[in-house]
């Protein structure tokens, strides 16, 4: 039977947790720490009660046109109204002044401390239909035949977006009022939060004392602003010194700002942590954390200057053109994590080396898809609906060092030469950072401010792959090129190789896939995104290894294909 | 653990897996090991589909990790606990009685004597692991009718234990009615584990369990064990009910228990019986429905942050936790004996004069007949057990009771189960803290 492609499950009890922890010789079970692998920067760890980066709950706080909820198990309240927001649609939808009187009513009750709740909700709650919901009698069962939502925020986040929903009020002296609106939406069409969210308010009821309880977690799940390791804040002048850039442990007692701190190692911190009362009194001494590394001054953000384009076609030329590189960098990043020796019997730092070089270098590369896919997102965005075409074409040539310069693609082995290139291709404020910066500075201009975020969370990406290649650079520059490559010399498979042409035909079909979800987008378009990363992690991986370990170099060939032929910088 | 004496094999055609659904979502019981996983919705399917892939991903899980035993394996330990039927009388006339009142139909007509006694526990702790605990229990007949010869056990094997550097613990089944004040000390000294056989209020008790000349029980039982429960010291008391079909109010047997004050309530359905009284195969979906109408109460109450009382539960909830996963229901025949009044070592106390259950005296065990009973009692080689999901958490029940095993016990001890997998699943979500023993640096999930 052929290997099941890789599955997460979560164990539940302690022979479970037994069979993850024990793996036994070429174990086809594997413990994995920490977040799951689909975890994305942006997905913030949140959760429905007081989170750690997110209340979710708070998603929810404006379901309802021109009102905003405080919700708990039982109970919906009402906390604030737009009385300006419904008066205005009330006109522009040629209602008589009174049809905003219920809201200015509440508006008043309010202000002068008189509550106002839901008693009722009748709507559209997903697959379980129409229903009228008590919210003080909401409980189990959530399971099984005439299942209902448990609570209050789970009643709310089933209403069906755009349906109508009627609520169903008690105010104060037991006065009753009935108001009618559509489900608001929380996520616009690009997945971006909907602006009406304020800022702060989906964290404004986040619990800050875990901050000492984060102190004996051991599997880094936790909110990004409470690491347990980080890099030492740099005194200045800055010193010349590679341990600068190792993580040490960030709750460390040694609280010394100028000397080097104690790395952090595989081995148990807490000798050298701050107790938990420690921390609950000098909380304030826990460094910020930007960009992996503590800072100790105010953070100044990089300025990120680009000359806007000139117009909207000149953006979708871009646009495309970046999706390009992303898959050329992809490709150009696949051939050389490839081209890494196995790490089993080698020597303990090499292999060690290889290892994470290898395991970077895939998340780089892994990385550089979800850009494309972010990419795709923003034009189809940008495009007026239905016009949009998935950018799914490979870059002929990168861009260089400077402007309008461009080196071609060349897929080879991860060589000292190559990682600096690939450290130039990701290095800020030129390259590809610089073609971005002109999207970007294009996006400022004209917005819409939901794309213009989307760019930034791209670039950010960037600097980390930078910062990753001059880690790999330091890896493996402590070893000869022959100890960790399969081969110093690129020797691309031969015409009509069995396996590389497998590997042709699996990617060609890997692009289909992304075609038709991109073409689809949103919810529709992610079984066949989810398809092609199953694939991707596993027969296209399988064949990759199959061609690296018979000495050749992993590479894709140039499509004929429209959809996926080479694309020139433009 | 010795190494194995024998082997079994499972069938290979036997499920490797139960699905089922929680308020907590979707799970897979991994039968082998009893490994407990959630799904995510899109494998749950396939699950539910039999596709082979999954089977396949359940073989792996079901595989045997460092630490754990073979489930084929005969194993054969070192006898660590023994049952002392120091009495072959008792004070009540309980019709349902296996041990006919501690007779055993004529097997046991006289009691033990101390010589015999000091015997069974020179022999016990000669082979007995120094590492782990070692019990000594006392049955009968009613024990305490005997209480010059549990004290005198108590004291011999006290000293004796002490010489051997072992840590000997006492338990002991009583009807309570006999308990003294000068007992109950002893109990307390010694940190006893005390199981009450009491099947309910006055009503039920004085009708279950009369007293042998006439007259009920309950009052005695209160007036017996009522100081104990209330100053138990280092003792553990729970009660042990038996239901019979003629009354099927579990939860007011249960309410009327605990109104005596016992914290732990197990019950235990009477299989088979000389009185016509034993549950049969059409009364086992009533059971079930009764038990399963007071586990749902104390499971309520257990996430309303209580004790779970009832031990049927609590007990299955502990072993659903660990993961118990055993080829055997009990350590009949393994590490446990229940030693006659004669001296004779059976694999059971329910099984005194059997001569199948006879595996030997204080002189020594009869090492092939022990081999053949342990292989012949492994669930692999219990016909329909060996096919059965549930096949290493029953382990085929109680061997004494396999001949009164029907299509209608083997579906409550399943429908049971799956509502104790159930709960074991939203309790550990809703109070985590009732279950110690996962590492906090655990992770959060293992990639198959």
């Amino acid at each position: 039977m052929s290997p099941l492609p890789p599955v997460k499950l979560v164990p539940r009890n302690i022979a479970a947790f037994r069979r993850g922890r024990t793996p036994r010789e070429g174990a086809d079970v594997v413990a994995v720490a920490g977040n799951p692998m689909s975890t994305r920067p942006e997905s913030g760890i949140g959760n429905c009660f007081p989170g750690l980066e997110c209340d979710l709950r708070n998603l929810e706080r404006r379901f309802f046109p021109f009102l905003e909820v405080d919700i708990a198990d039982n109970s919906i309240r009402i906390v604030g109204v737009d009385v300006a927001g419904a008066e205005a649609d009330g006109k522009a939808r040629g209602l008589p002044a009174a049809s905003a009187k219920p809201y200015r009513t509440i508006g008043k009750d309010i202000a002068a401390g008189r509550s106002w709740n839901v008693r009722r909700l009748t709507g559209t709650f997903g697959p379980l239909g129409e229903l009228t919901l008590d919210i003080s009698r909401l409980g189990p069962p959530s399971v099984g035949g005439g299942r209902r939502p448990p609570d209050a925020w789970v009643a709310v986040r089933m209403l069906t977006e755009g349906t109508e929903v009627v609520l169903d009020l008690r105010g104060p002296n037991n006065a009753a009022m009935a108001l009618k609106g559509n489900r608001m939406r929380y996520l616009d069409d690009n997945g971006a939060l909907a602006e009406i969210f304020l800022p702060g308010e989906l964290t404004q009821s986040l619990c800050s004392p875990w901050t000492h309880d984060f102190r004996d977690c051991g599997c880094y799940y936790w909110a990004s602003n409470h690491p347990d390791i980080a890099l030492p804040p740099l005194p200045t002048p800055v010193p010349n010194d590679p341990r600068w850039n190792l993580a040490v442990i960030w709750e460390r007692q040694d609280r010394t700002i100028g000397t080097l701190p104690r790395p952090a190692t595989v081995n148990d911190p807490s000798p050298f942590e701050m107790r938990h009362q420690e921390i609950n009194g000098a909380w304030q001494t826990l460094n910020f954390v930007m960009g992996r590394r503590e800072i100790i001054a105010p953070f100044s953000s990089r300025q990120i200057s680009g000359e806007p384009l000139s117009s909207r076609d000149e953006l979708e030329r871009y646009l495309r053109y970046a999706a390009g590189v992303e898959l050329a960098v992809a490709q150009e990043y696949l051939t050389a994590a490839y081209s890494l020796k196995p790490p089993t019997g080698l020597p303990a730092l090499l292999a060690d080396d290889i290892r994470a070089s290898y395991a970077e270098i895939m998340r780089i590369a892994i990385g550089e898809m979800r850009h494309l896919r972010a990419v795709n997102d923003v034009l189809r965005g940008l495009l007026i609906p239905g016009t949009f075409k998935p950018a799914l074409q490979v870059a002929s040539a990168v861009p260089g060092q400077q402007p309008g310069q461009t080196r071609p693609v060349t897929p080879r082995a991860a060589r000292a030469a190559t990682i600096r290139d690939f450290i130039d291709i990701e290095r800020p404020s030129v390259s590809v950072d610089g073609v971005y910066a002109r999207i970007l500075a294009t996006f400022e201009r004209d917005g819409p401010h939901a794309l213009e975020q989307s760019i930034r969370t791209i670039m950010a990406e960037g600097e980390d792959h930078f910062e990753a290649f001059l880690s790999i650079q330091e890896w493996l520059g402590r070893h000869q090129e022959g100890d960790y490559l399969r081969s110093t010399k690129d020797v691309s498979p031969p015409r009509g190789d069995p396996a590389h042409k497998t590997l042709q035909t699996r990617y060609f079909d890997l692009l289909q896939q992304l075609y038709r979800g991109y073409t689809l987008g949103g919810s529709a378009g992610a079984p066949d995104i989810n398809e092609a990363r199953m694939e991707m992690v596993g027969p296209i991986d399988a064949t990759a290894h199959e061609i690296a370990d018979r000495g050749f170099l992993v590479v894709f060939d140039v499509i004929s294909d429209p959809r996926f032929a080479s694309i020139d910088p433009p | 653990m010795n190494a194995p004496i024998a082997r079994v094999p499972g069938d290979g055609a036997s499920p490797l897996f139960k699905r089922f659904a929680s308020q907590s979502g979707e799970h897979l019981l991994v039968v082998p090991y009893s490994r407990i996983f959630d799904l995510p919705a899109d494998l749950a399917a396939r699950f539910d589909a039999d596709d082979p892939e999954m089977a396949h991903l359940a073989q792996a899980l079901g595989a045997m990790v460092e630490g754990e035993e073979s489930l084929d394996a005969v194993p054969e330990p070192a006898p660590q606990a023994l049952s002392l039927n120091v009495s072959s009388a008792c004070n009540l006339a309980c019709a349902y009685c296996y041990a006919d009142r501690g007779s055993f139909n004529g097997a046991q007509s006289r009691p033990m004597t101390a010589a015999v006694a000091h015997d069974a526990v020179d022999r016990l702790f000669v082979t007995a692991d120094a590492t782990r605990p070692v019990t000594i229990g006392f049955l009968g007949g009613e024990p305490f009718v005997n209480r010059a010869l549990i004290r005198d056990i108590v004291r011999y094997a006290q000293n004796r234990g002490a010489q051997l550097g072992l840590d000997v613990r006492f338990s002991v089944t009583t009807n309570a009615t006999l308990l003294r004040p000068d007992d109950l000390r002893l109990l307390r000294e010694h940190a006893f584990a005390v199981t009450v056989s009491i099947d309910g209020g006055p009503a039920i008790q004085d009708a279950q369990r009369p007293a042998r000349g006439g007259g009920g029980s309950f009052d005695a039982v209160r007036r017996g064990i009522g100081p104990l429960l209330a100053d138990p010291g280092r003792t553990r008391v729970a009660a042990r009910a038996t239901v019979t079909r003629d009354n099927l109010d579990l939860k007011r047997r249960f309410a009327a228990i605990r109104d005596v004050g016992f914290c732990e309530v197990g019950f235990a359905p009477l299989r088979s019986s000389p009185s016509g009284s034993a549950i049969t195969n059409d009364d086992w979906p009533r059971y079930l429905d009764a038990l399963l109408s007071l586990a749902r109460s104390e499971l309520a109450a257990a996430l309303a942050g209580h004790a779970i009382s009832l031990t049927n539960l609590a007990v299955a909830l502990k072993q659903l936790h660990r993961g118990s996963s055993a080829p055997y229901p009990c350590g009949a025949g393994g590490g446990y004996f229940s030693v006659s009044a004669e001296g004779r070592w059976y694999a059971c106390h329910r099984a005194i004069g059997a001569a199948d259950y006879e595996l030997g005296d204080n002189s020594g065990l009869d090492a092939e007949k022990r081999r053949r009973f342990l292989a012949n009692r492994h669930v692999h080689a219990q016909t329909d057990c060996r096919t059965c999901w549930a096949r290493y958490l029953c382990s085929g029940g109680c061997h004494q009771e396999a001949s009164s095993r029907s299509a209608g016990a083997c579906n409550f001890i399943r429908g049971w189960l799956e509502f104790c997998l159930i709960a074991y699943c939203e309790l550990l979500d809703r109070r985590p803290d009732y279950f110690p023993g996962l590492n906090s640096a655990r992770p959060s999930e293992i990639s198959a």
